[in-house]
């Protein structure tokens, strides 16, 4: 039992490691992900005229901007996990060699640092530029972790989804839009009740929920999607 | 002591939309054997063999493999399989030996098995995949394919773009693997493999 747990673990960390690997000497996600998240950050502060702090006018806007610039981001970057490895012609001989659930897990995870390093980057630099004062930072980084989370293992299990269709570009929008609709819209409560400095324990319960859901799904729905 | 080992399969039917590929395919190979699977372009080959390695559902038909008397499930048969296809390619961003150091890992072996590799087959450890010829990546595929010792190679098209030190390199690792495994081998025309035991016309 612990020896079969130690291999999957083992397996995962490998898979891990060799995106990191591959990531690095490309830089494709990692270029992706940054380039659009600073273009989509200066339009926004630009449309909004400079610093907009917590007025009446943007309070409604301040999270929803926050999570379309990170959900556009990942959007460009993400869904090629499982492209890649259709379009290099190594996914057969992933398919011999791997676990689907290892598989699965090893490249959430990757998907995950990508996108909290996405947000270490780019939210500092949102709160900044428009002059966005915090009153709950702990359940603010509560609510970034928790959406960043669902986004990461969402867009690991349409990916692989859309990695065997032809139309994959416009497929993953489609695909996405069921799947992370109601995890963005209880993450953007969350984090604008995190800034205004309202309860957000609602919000971020419903949130870890539907991580775990979509955790769950993501491990029972794999193999299936992976394997013909 | 060489485990008892053999592949069988039954009446194999395979199509895409309507074309019709493989229909009513059967055979088979034991320990110490190799089937030739020949036929022209578009015969169902890569087909039939996609759907031994278990990365294709025939719609109808049954494949069955046996190690020691105890049949194997799609998994285990999926592990059993070294599989060398112009569809079964490396990651073009890392070396010829980190490629086979994650895919050995994944499989169990060490690092060493795949250097040792290789060397046998006369590949540079440090060339990126995606820096290496034709003939150097089909190399490449052999030595991932026999990576982890597995007892069934599928071969697809083997000896597509190798030089004559190639095929014989290649060949002398066929036929150590021959010593205790089975092989099917899909080519378009007859090859002299030497431990041809059985023959699969698709075109007949």
């Amino acid at each position: 039992m612990w020896r079969a747990i130690s291999t999957w673990t083992a397996e995962v960390r490998w898979i891990f490691a060799k995106e990191w690997r591959c990531e690095l000497r490309t830089r494709y996600a990692l270029n992706t992900l940054g380039l659009f998240a600073f273009t989509t950050l200066i339009v926004v502060s630009m449309a909004l005229g400079g610093p907009v702090g917590l007025s009446a006018d943007a309070r409604p806007f301040l999270a929803v901007l926050l999570w379309v610039i990170l959900l556009f981001a990942a959007t460009a970057g993400l869904p090629r996990t499982f492209v890649h490895e259709e379009e290099s012609r190594t996914a057969t001989q992933l398919r011999l060699a791997a676990r689907p659930s290892s598989l699965f897990c090893g490249k959430a995870l990757y998907n995950l640092t990508l996108i909290f390093a996405l947000e270490a980057l780019v939210t500092p630099l949102y709160l900044v530029i428009l002059e966005i004062p915090v009153a709950s930072p702990g359940a603010f980084v509560l609510s970034l972790l928790a959406g960043g989370f669902g986004l990461a293992v969402g867009s690991t299990l349409i990916a692989a989804m859309i990695a065997q269709a032809g139309a994959r570009g416009p497929l993953f929008a489609v695909v996405a839009f069921p799947i992370l609709l109601p995890l963005l819209k209880i993450t953007i409560a969350a984090t604008l009740a995190a800034v205004l400095g309202e309860a957000a324990d609602m919000h971020l319960t419903l949130g870890l929920l539907y991580d775990a859901m979509l955790t769950v799904a993501g491990l029972m729905l794999f193999p299936a999607i992976w394997n013909p | 002591m060489t485990a008892r080992l053999t592949l069988r399969f039954e009446n194999l039917h395979r199509g895409f939309g309507r074309l019709r590929v493989l229909r009513g395919v059967s055979g088979g190979a034991d320990a110490g054997e190799a089937l030739l699977v020949t036929g022209s372009n578009g015969s169902g080959k890569s087909t039939l063999l996609r759907c031994l390695a278990g990365l294709a559902v025939p719609e109808r038909g049954t494949i069955e493999c046996r190690v020691d008397g105890r049949a194997l499930d799609l998994d285990q048969r999926r592990r059993a399989i070294g599989y060398v296809a112009p569809v079964a390619d490396f990651y073009r961003e890392l070396t010829t030996a980190e490629n086979l150091d994650f895919f050995g890992r994944l499989r169990g072996v060490g690092a060493e098995a795949g250097r040792r590799l290789l060397d046998e087959l006369g590949l540079p450890h440090d060339r990126l995949a995606g820096a290496l010829s034709s003939g150097m990546l089909q190399r490449l595929r052999w030595a991932g394919a026999l990576l982890h010792r597995p007892p069934i190679l599928l071969l697809d098209e083997p000896l597509q773009n190798l030089d004559r030190r190639g095929r014989e390199d290649v060949l002398r690792l066929l036929d150590e693997h021959l010593a205790s495994g089975l092989a099917v081998v899909a080519n378009p025309d007859r090859l002299d493999l030497g431990h041809v035991a059985r023959h699969l016309d698709l075109d007949g």
